[in-house]
């Protein structure tokens, strides 16, 4: 019989970006249980938001996730905006899918990067992350920093895109396009990226059903679904059906993203071209009233759900946030038993955790 | 190695996608915001830039005439700048040094209240 | 915030079965602090993620209640959250992490719950 051994992998751990500890038992080289511990990046940010003004709290909430920083402001505006409820300018809300579509630009510019990085391709996850600077250089150019937007207010936005701005967006989404495709085709057709992903880390759409996953990794296994079916800010006029992929596997979860890649871009070049003349803000004043709500957006790694009670003063009397990873999570339950010991940093990196968020 | 041998072409030949920092440094761009920075003749000490920080990096002591600033609070949001009616705070895209010990500024406001009333 | 179903706290395992079996998808649960009691709500979404149900029971704060990880892991995670940062006494968790999910074996115990009105009162707090 083969001695079981259990061994902890991470919080540090060089494939691992963010502090999650797994407490892997293994048979040989063989993951027989997977125990996932999260627990060392709390930092209350949820309470903080019922100490905080409702508008200090956007701040405050962009800071839960360095990586999908504006789905989380533009998911506590539309929280918040949502408890009066108030009438946003159109032109508001294509410019905050805009800003939303260029975040999941360079998110997934990331992700790829990173998952090339678990399979060892160093190379790739340098050129993918050269692209994306160009992405980030444009979000400077148009909400005034690259990560951290802070570009949303309740009631609107603070900057606009003007017409050489947009000029400079498309010439640059246009080169993005361009050098990701080369990349992209390598990832999805190079005979040794395969061989490390298809049919590793197979989740049925069944199994991700029932584990509640979002995001990327549900539609990876089958399932058409996705925040932006509700029609949120500008997703109502846009042309948007989400992108699905059968297999399941660590491959399909990576195709999924690629494609995204392209889709998002699309989305970007479409909402500019119906850019809509108007206001950006409304004036909003005094404290959301006593209601609750629930705002849901589609981040890059999946469905950001907020949840909002006010209650007459400018102070919320709840904000909770379910961040994308903690849905993901459990899905570890279900890809690492069964693996070998070298597939466990791919199966990982292929539900794009995001372990602070998770904890906020 | 055949697939990627289109992005190995053009790295081969194309420039480094790094600058030589010290020597040659990009311009900021014009929307970016930048470190705060007081204009001690323009602040009247109205203490809206103190309340509407989210990080509470502005304090204000109204008999001394000081504003407190604690640069190292600052996340860079750009709402006191905007909400100042003064106009007295600017926001400046300039290369700082980093921090050794948290610094606070005292700025001795010497500004006037505009008349008309806002 | 439509299709919100009040429920009583033993019916949770049974109503959230009959939702997930209909094709609906855990989305996530909230906690709040009524002051006296514990409102708890599990939200399910449907139709490609559409569609919010939402369940709702109340329960007094040293009330136990049922666990819906025995119908799935999903909720795994949330209940054990509430768990620990409400006091919320979830009974048979799947994976019980004994209150140190988020929290360290220092931290404050359940920061999530609100300073009490009436004990705040007789400190001349409100
Ligand atoms: S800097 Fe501007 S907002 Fe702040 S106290 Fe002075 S005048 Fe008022
Ligand atoms: S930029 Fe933001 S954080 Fe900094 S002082 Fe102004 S309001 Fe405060």
């Amino acid at each position: 019989m083969a001695t079981r051994t259990t061994v902890p992998f991470g919080p540090q751990h060089p494939v691992l970006p963010e502090p999650v500890q797994l407490r892997i038992t293994y048979e040989d080289e063989k993951v027989v249980e997977v125990v996932p511990v999260i627990g060392y990046g709390q930092r209350g940010i949820e309470k903080a938001c019922e100490l905080n003004e409702y508008n200090k709290n956007i701040y405050l909430c962009e800071r839960v996730c360095g990586i999908c920083s504006y789905q989380h402001s533009e998911s506590v505006v539309l929280a918040t905006e949502q408890l009066w409820p108030l009438d946003i300018p159109p032109r508001t809300k294509f410019l905050r899918t805009i800003w939303a579509e260029m975040a999941r630009t360079h998110s997934h510019l990331l992700w790829l990067g990173l998952f090339a990085d678990a399979f060892g391709y160093e190379s790739m996850f340098l050129q993918f992350w050269r692209i994306r600077e160009k992405v980030l250089d444009i979000l400077e150019q148009t909400a005034g920093h690259r990560v951290i937007q802070s570009v949303n207010v309740v009631g609107g936005v603070r900057r606009d895109i003007d017409e050489a701005q947009k000029k400079t967006v498309i010439d640059t989404l246009n080169v993005v396009r361009r050098e990701s495709d080369d990349l992209v085709n390598v990832l999805i057709n190079d005979y040794t990226v395969k061989s490390r992903t298809v049919g590793v880390g197979v989740m049925t759409k069944a199994q991700a059903m029932a584990l509640g996953c979002v995001g990327p990794t549900l539609r990876g296994s089958g399932v058409s679904e996705d925040a932006r079916l509700t029609k949120y800010s500008a997703y109502g006029e846009l042309n948007y059906e989400p992108i699905v992929e059968t297999a399941g596997d660590c491959y399909a979860r990576m195709k999924v993203r690629a494609r995204e890649l392209f889709q998002a871009i699309d989305l970007q070049m479409e909402a500019l071209s119906k850019l809509p003349e108007g206001e950006i803000a409304i004036k909003v004043k005094g404290g959301p009233p006593a209601n609750e709500t629930v705002a849901r957006t589609e981040a890059p790694r999946g469905e950001l759900y907020y949840y909002a009670k006010g209650n007459g003063t400018r102070h919320l009397e709840r904000m909770k946030i379910r961040t994308p990873t903690f849905a993901n999570l459990p899905a570890v339950l279900i890809l690492l038993p069964g693996c070998q010991l070298a597939d466990v940093p791919v199966n990982i990196h292929s539900l794009d955790p995001c372990i602070s968020c998770t904890e906020r | 190695m055949a697939l990627m041998l289109p992005t190995i072409l053009r790295n081969f030949f194309g420039g480094p996608a790094t600058r030589m920092y010290p020597v040659q440094v990009r311009e900021p761009f014009e929307n970016a915001r930048g470190h705060v920075t007081f204009n001690d003749d323009k602040c009247f000490l109205c203490g809206l830039c103190a309340t509407k920080c989210p990080s509470e990096a502005i304090s204000i002591d109204k008999e001394k005439r000081l504003l407190t600033f604690y640069p190292a609070r600052c996340i860079v949001c750009e709402v006191c700048a905007l909400a100042c009616p003064g106009d007295a705070i600017d926001m400046v895209f300039k290369w700082r040094a980093p921090f050794y010990h948290k610094p606070v500024e005292v700025h001795e406001s010497r500004g006037k209240r505009p008349r008309t009333p806002m | 915030m439509e299709n919100i179903i009040q429920i009583t706290k033993n019916d949770i395992v049974n109503e959230g079965k009959k939702l997930l079996d209909a094709g609906a998808k855990f989305v996530t649960a909230v906690c709040n602090d009524l002051d006296e009691k514990l409102e708890v709500t599990y939200f399910f979404s449907a139709n490609r993620g559409v569609d919010l149900t939402c369940l709702r029971y109340t329960v007094g704060k040293d009330e136990e209640v049922p666990s819906l990880t025995g119908t799935t892991l999903s909720t795994l995670l949330i209940e054990n959250e509430m768990k620990e940062l409400f006091g919320l006494k979830v009974k048979d968790l799947a994976i019980d992490y004994g209150g140190h999910l988020m929290l360290a074996h220092d931290s404050p115990t359940t920061p999530m719950l609100k300073p009490k009105k009436a004990e705040a009162e007789s400190k001349g707090e409100i």
